[in-house]
């Protein structure tokens, strides 16, 4: 039972020119719009990092919980997992768009604005850019280290490696739980920078997990019909289908939880931050937002047929791919741009990531075995069976 | 009606369901299995389709649209009162308030569904055919029939697959 993925010459070449035509759009991009461009390009780096986030907290609960339903399919979070480093490099360019992202690196509102000053200690662009680089150190290790782990267990077998990744994903979660945080305090929340709010963190990496256990089950329902992963059952796609619901929960909650208690309260430095979406057009966005994010899964995956169908799941999947989008775009163009923006330069850009993701992680997943050798839950795997 | 049952005592989940899957391919009718936890393979195994996930969602459904309504009545039609220059009719606050008693109105009605489906009720005497189905053991029961060969097979399977103890008895269930 070897099997590899060999990846077609075909979908490498579409994954070329994917980035060539991005590549292009975003050189016209920062020749005449520069901030649109930077706002792109944090918005859709930050996209396909929060997927391999996402997809290492999925395995890393697959590891701590020791699940065997779905010991087949970790080579899938672990091949999206290791975008994380090209993410790290490209981030690291922000540096040259500062001034066109975030208000506080201005010189002018670090001598007038009390609020910037008072929050300088923590955000000024040395310190930034020395927690940014941490953050990657850290999930590139971690998540180098996991994968180690899985393709030495594959050669020597035992139980070592089984341990071992457990002990992995712990301190995998943990460092997470406080690096992802201020990563998107940092990356994020700092656009608005008289704005706080402190489940924010938690709501964005909610967002990171739910997106990225989407689109694992996307490439897994995608190999399945290239004829991989032959003994994918309808109990899989049950429990597949249940991790989208019950995140989809857990991400309307806190969601919904953040703007609840803003709206209610109405202090006025809060409130601004709806405010400001839910003027120049942006409001349409906050109500798709929830509507593909929340109410469609929900409603969708109520009933236990659909969430053993194949096809309905893998649309939604796909839906919640766009859903992910919107959800970034209405967290960062309004704070950039001074009304809603939607063109060419977008869709250039969503589209040289998407071939940059799709080349990594396909080369990924092609340099070990798909289903993992020695795992010792393999064969509970195979013959997974749930009601 | 007082029937003469056979009645037969399991340890294992594993060996009830072996019995169960190889009486039913002799075609010998089980008349009730009880076991101390839920078990899908039995409701499966005796052809039964539960709809209680359907009258659960019903309820959830109607317990959400009238909980808002009853919110919406109260707050807005019935007395308005302007809490801190909010509009009277502030959705957003509502929805908490909307999925808590959705829960409840869930929860209460599905047990209400579930007793009166089940005839339990405060004070019920149990009509079990063997009390340690509650404890530790799977008890299997099937009607005696007329038959002497099919009873002769049917003792010979549940011994054969595990059974710790067969034995006969007066019951009245309520099939």
């Amino acid at each position: 039972m070897d099997t590899r993925i060999t990846v077609s010459k075909r979908f490498q070449y579409a994954a070329y020119a994917l980035i060539a035509i991005g590549a292009a759009v975003i050189a016209y991009g920062f020749i005449t719009q520069p901030e649109r461009a930077w706002a792109n390009l944090l918005l859709n780096n930050y996209y396909f990092l929060s997927l391999a986030i996402g997809a290492s907290f999925f395995l890393a609960i697959q590891h701590i919980t020791q699940s065997g339903w779905s010991s087949m399919f970790k080579r899938v979070p672990e091949a999206m997992m290791s975008f994380v480093p090209f993410a790290g490099v490209i981030m690291l360019l922000l540096y040259f768009g500062m001034h066109s992202l975030y208000h506080w690196t201005h010189e002018e509102a670090l001598a007038t604005d009390a609020l910037v000053q008072h929050k300088s200690p923590y955000l000024n662009i040395p310190f930034f850019f020395i927690r940014m680089v941490l953050f990657f150190m850290a999930w590139t290790v971690m998540t180098y280290l996991l994968r180690k782990a899985s393709l030495t267990e594959d050669e020597k077998g035992g139980f070592v490696y089984f341990e071992k990744s457990e002990l992995l994903s712990k301190i995998h979660i943990f460092l997470l739980a406080v690096t992802f945080s201020f990563a998107t305090f940092d990356w994020i929340m700092s656009i608005d920078v008289h704005w706080f709010s402190t489940i924010f963190s938690l709501r964005n990496f909610v967002s990171a997990f739910y997106h990225g256990s989407a689109v694992i089950v996307l490439i897994v329902i995608l190999l399945h019909q290239k004829g991989y992963f032959p003994k994918l059952n309808e109990s899989h796609m049950l429990d597949f289908s249940r991790y989208i619901f019950m995140l989809c929960i857990v991400w309307g909650y806190f969601t919904f939880s953040q703007f609840m208690l803003i709206w209610y309260a109405n202090i006025p430095e809060e409130t601004e931050y709806f405010a400001h979406r839910w003027h120049l057009g942006f409001k349409v966005i906050f109500y798709v937002n929830f509507a593909i994010n929340w109410f469609l899964p929900f409603v969708l995956l109520l009933s236990q047929k659909i969430n053993k169908n194949i096809s309905i799941v893998k649309a939604l999947c796909i839906v919640l791919i766009a859903g992910q989008y919107i959800d970034l775009y209405e967290q960062i163009f309004p704070g950039v741009m001074n009304g809603p923006v939607f063109g060419i330069i977008e869709i250039g850009f969503f589209a040289g990531f998407t071939g940059l993701f799709a080349l990594v992680v396909s080369r990924s997943l092609s340099k070990a075995a798909l289903i993992p050798r020695n795992h010792p839950y393999l064969e509970e795997s195979m013959h997974h069976h749930v009601h | 009606m007082n029937k003469t049952r056979i009645i037969g005592v399991f340890d294992e989940e594993h060996a009830l369901m072996d019995a169960v899957n190889k009486v039913k391919a002799e075609g010998i009718e089980i008349n009730e299995i009880y076991t101390p936890y839920p078990m899908h393979d039995v409701i499966e195994a005796m052809g039964k389709k539960t709809r209680f996930t359907f009258a659960a969602f019903l309820y959830g459904f109607i317990g959400s649209i009238s909980v808002l309504a009853f919110l919406y009545y109260t707050s807005v039609i019935d007395w308005p009162v302007n809490y801190g220059g909010k509009p009277t009719n502030a959705f957003p606050s509502f929805i908490v308030v909307t999925i808590i008693l959705t829960i409840l109105t869930v929860t209460l009605a599905s047990l209400f569904t579930f007793s009166a489906r089940a005839a339990i009720f405060p004070g019920k005497a149990y009509d079990l055919p063997d009390a340690r189905s509650t404890d530790d053991k799977f008890v299997i029961v099937f009607d005696k029939s007329n038959k002497k060969e099919s009873v002769d097979k049917l003792n010979a399977i549940l011994h054969e697959k595990g059974a710790v103890e067969v034995y006969e008895k007066e019951l009245q269930l309520q099939k």
